[in-house]
């Protein structure tokens, strides 16, 4: 059975929703391909999830009768492996002669020890590409500095809950579907402009209805939350540790998550002693939860799920009443804010660390201040800056300026002249390595008598001539 | 190509400076003091010189056991592992020589990808053997460890491994019994002060006594320590002295760390705990990064030394549960809410 997600995948660019502007620059550029050199090898399609990059990106094949390759996340993605699939397959073209487009999906998630070489490679590729290649990426600035300047970024943006909306009606139509106008736009609401998920919202609400009306919706999105919430009751409201613990088994999310619901509201409800009490029971659950990562040794689940549930209401003698407005977690929330900054700064340090021999974590710790205070150096900032070969935003973050103000502009702009200078040196250094090589006796003997030979050579073939 | 793997290549810029620029480049000049001074050559070590003496005895034969350097940070284990290796090969060292470091990538499929990659290469430009220097060594798994030992072990014709660690304990037996063993110990003041005066001359810097004083106090025998304390402190003034030191040492505490122990032994726990998302989710430190600056902080706290007791104990106790495995943030928002209970007790006392 083919979700509908996938079955009303369009097929031409022509259906691609609501990103008209992306749609013209991969068809301008696709045609350049077709008519000779492109001015860039390389697209880079990002936006949100759901909004039809990876669609685009396999209809253009479609559309121009190209063959393509696909690479996701899924398949591990070292160095090795993405030489191996797209390096060929990027120069070669296929049998028929047509051309073939490479797609590396999932471009912005290739850190980590898996893909450890891989934004490399992948530079590579695109160097050595004599085929169409589109990456595919979530967030821009997570795709490292030297692959966004090799390639052209295409924006693409959620799409509005209108456009959703109409689409759901027309499957709607084509699956027989009697549908309520308010049923759709709900969903179209709040899939927050990602189409994929709305569709999948649709199949899993309306799959095998003949009339899908709103309160089918509503109820089955109220039932989860409810959930969730009448566990957090139970857990800091309930009789017993006993209820507590039972509360879990209706519900639908791993002790993994369940554990940051918690976290999030024990500080709402709890204080002083109960506090600290609570967050002993809920650090004693999470070292079981951490056991089970590291074995992979499930069982130990239940004592994790019964101390962060039965435990944390054992720890307080008072019974509460009254409604709570729970929360929740801001964990998740907070960490796709800062994901831009983090992995700024980790890349900062792991610069810092090649250079001076320690490891990222000593980096991140110990000198991320201390190279602060060097790049804010009118005498040596730039040079500092080239020597470890940081980029504008990691300038920035390290100086405390933005990426926009005139002094990390001019930082970035002389180290870069710096860098280059020193490229020039190393040609020149190679230079003289020869230079210093002919100059030595036997090597100035062996050349003479190497010249003569070949002179000989030479005249021998022409008198046979 | 990689700027810094570049210019890295000290060699080549003094073959380069020898002669005459042909096309006009110039090298990135090494402006970080610890890498500009680190020592190229044993001779240069300072502070150990009964191991210095033991290191040169292989460069003479030009064979090299594995070797395992244990000691605290800062002095010398990755300089003496670098400059055994310049000795041994000389000019083209780096075609031989790999350096990993353990804390970075801690798992089992180090040992298995890029340490056993590069170990059954053969050597290149006629070299005995290729040598692999894993730093912070005690970081790897107790599994990653029992992979290493047989690697050690199959490449041993071909590759020679240098290990580091702080603590020896922390290395398995097996591994240990096939390396011979160097203690580090921590530098004293007067070598450090030796280095120092030796860059302040170098640098146009003048260090007052009291200034070497400060450096040596803040440094602890970690020589990285003094002369970042050196370099930082010479940004601030060309004379360096007691001052000086003092101001960009209290620079380099955080602010942020203590903010967040007063807040949580104020039993603020909502305030303490923003500024621990801040340093972990937004600044992108580790949950042990912080444990160890909170302990650092402990020791000037102004609370009762029991209750510091009480406290140290229990950060010893979220370290060792976070190197296990467990959530730094869960673990860390423990020990906050733990730390109110130093104001609680107070408040039910009076």
């Amino acid at each position: 059975m083919v979700s509908w997600a996938e079955k009303y995948r369009p097929r031409s660019l022509d259906g691609i929703l609501g990103n008209a502007k992306a749609v013209a620059e991969l068809r301008a550029w696709a045609r350049a391909w077709e008519e000779g050199r492109p001015e860039v090898k390389c697209l880079i399609l990002y936006g949100p999830p759901g909004v039809g990059k990876t669609s685009a990106a396999l209809a253009l094949a479609s559309e121009m009768d190209w063959d393509y390759i696909e690479l996701n996340a899924s398949d591990q993605r070292t160095a090795e492996i993405i030489k191996s699939i797209a390096g060929p397959a990027s120069q070669v073209s296929t049998f028929s002669g047509r051309r073939r487009l490479v797609i590396l999906d999932e471009a912005d998630n290739l850190h980590g020890t898996y893909d450890r070489g891989g934004a490399a490679a992948i530079l590579k590729v695109i160097k050595d590409a004599t085929q169409p290649v589109v990456l595919i990426a979530n967030e821009y600035y997570e795709i490292e500095k030297p692959l966004r300047d090799a390639c052209r970024g295409v924006q693409f943006r959620s799409i509005r809950a209108q456009t959703i909306a109409s689409l759901l009606r027309e499957i709607c139509r084509s699956e027989g579907i009697d549908c309520d106008p308010e049923a759709i736009m709900h969903i179209a609401e709040m899939s927050g402009g990602d189409l994929r998920s709305a569709i999948n919202d649709l199949e899993a609400a309306a799959r095998g209805l003949k009339r899908l009306r709103l309160e089918d919706i509503a109820t089955s999105e109220r039932d989860v939350k409810a959930s969730i919430f009448k566990v957090l009751e139970s857990i800091f409201k309930g009789e017993s540790a006993r209820s507590a613990l039972e509360a879990t088994y209706q519900l639908d999310e791993s002790p993994e998550d369940l554990i940051h619901w918690i976290d999030e509201n024990l500080p709402v409800v709890y204080s002083d002693r109960d506090l600290v009490k609570g967050f002993e029971c809920l650090s004693r659950a999470d070292i079981f939860l951490g056991r089970v990562r590291r074995r992979q040794n499930y069982t130990l689940w239940r004592y994790a799920t019964f101390l962060m549930t039965g435990g944390v209401r054992a720890v307080s003698s008072r019974v509460r009443r009254g409604y709570t407005q729970f929360r929740p977690p801001s964990l998740w929330k907070r960490l796709g804010q800062t994901r831009k900054a983090r992995s700024v700064r980790d890349s900062a340090a792991r610069k810092i660390a090649a250079h001076c021999h320690v490891s990222t974590s000593y980096a991140r710790s110990e000198l991320l201040n201390f190279v602060g205070a060097l790049l804010n150096s009118k005498k040596i900032g730039a040079t500092v800056a080239a020597s470890l070969g940081l980029n504008i935003d990691e300038i920035a973050l390290l100086t405390g300026s933005a990426p926009s103000t005139k002094k990390v502009q001019r930082l970035f702009e002389d180290a870069q002249r710096m860098i280059e200078a020193e490229q020039i040196a190393m040609i020149d250094r190679g230079l003289k390595v020869e230079e210093r090589k002919t100059e030595s006796p036997e090597e100035q003997a062996a050349k003479e008598t190497s010249k003569d030979m070949s002179q000989e050579k030479r005249q021998r073939s022409l008198f046979d001539f | 190509m990689n700027p810094t793997t570049l210019h890295a290549h000290s060699e080549g810029i003094l073959i380069y400076r020898s002669g005459e620029s042909v096309l006009g480049g110039v090298p990135i000049k090494e402006e970080i003091w610890i890498e500009k001074y680190r020592p190229t050559s044993l001779d240069e070590i300072v502070g150990q010189p009964e191991i210095v003496r033991r290191l040169k005895s292989y460069v003479a034969t030009r064979n090299l056991p594995h070797l395992l350097f244990s000691g605290p940070p800062g002095v010398g284990k990755t300089a003496a592992a670098i400059s055994i290796v310049r000795e041994i090969f000389g000019e083209n060292w780096r075609d031989n020589f790999i350096e990993l470091n353990a804390s970075d990538e801690r798992g089992i499929d180090v040992v298995r990808t890029k340490v056993k990659d590069f170990a059954r290469m053969a050597p290149l430009g006629g070299a005995e053997f290729k040598v692999i220097f894993l730093d912070e060594a005690d970081a790897l798994t107790s599994d990653a460890q029992s992979a290493l030992r047989r690697t050690m072990e199959r490449y041993s014709a071909t590759c020679r491994f240098i290990l580091s660690c702080n603590y020896s304990s922390k290395i398995i037996e097996p591994i240990q019994s096939r390396c011979a063993v160097y203690r580090f110990r921590a530098l004293t003041p007067e070598a450090i002060e030796k280095r120092i005066r030796y860059i302040a001359e170098q640098e146009g810097v003048e260090v007052t006594e009291d200034g070497i004083e400060a450096i040596n106090y803040v440094a602890r025998g970690d020589m990285r320590k003094a002369i970042n304390a050196l370099q930082a402190a010479a940004l601030i003034s060309d004379k360096v002295d007691m001052n000086t030191v003092y101001q960009i040492t209290s620079m380099a505490r955080p602010e942020q760390i203590r903010n967040l122990i007063k807040l949580a032994i104020s039993g603020d726990f909502a305030g303490a705990r923003s500024e621990l998302d801040d340093l972990l989710l937004v600044q992108g430190l580790s949950g042990q990064d912080v444990v160890v600056q909170i302990h650092r902080e402990m020791l000037d706290l102004d609370v009762p030394d029991a209750d510091k007791a009480r406290m140290i104990n229990r950060i010893g106790e979220i370290d060792f549960r976070i190197t296990e495995g467990a959530n730094e943030r869960i673990q860390l928002e423990a020990l906050i809410a733990y730390m109110a209970l130093t104001g609680l007790s107070k408040s039910t006392a009076t």
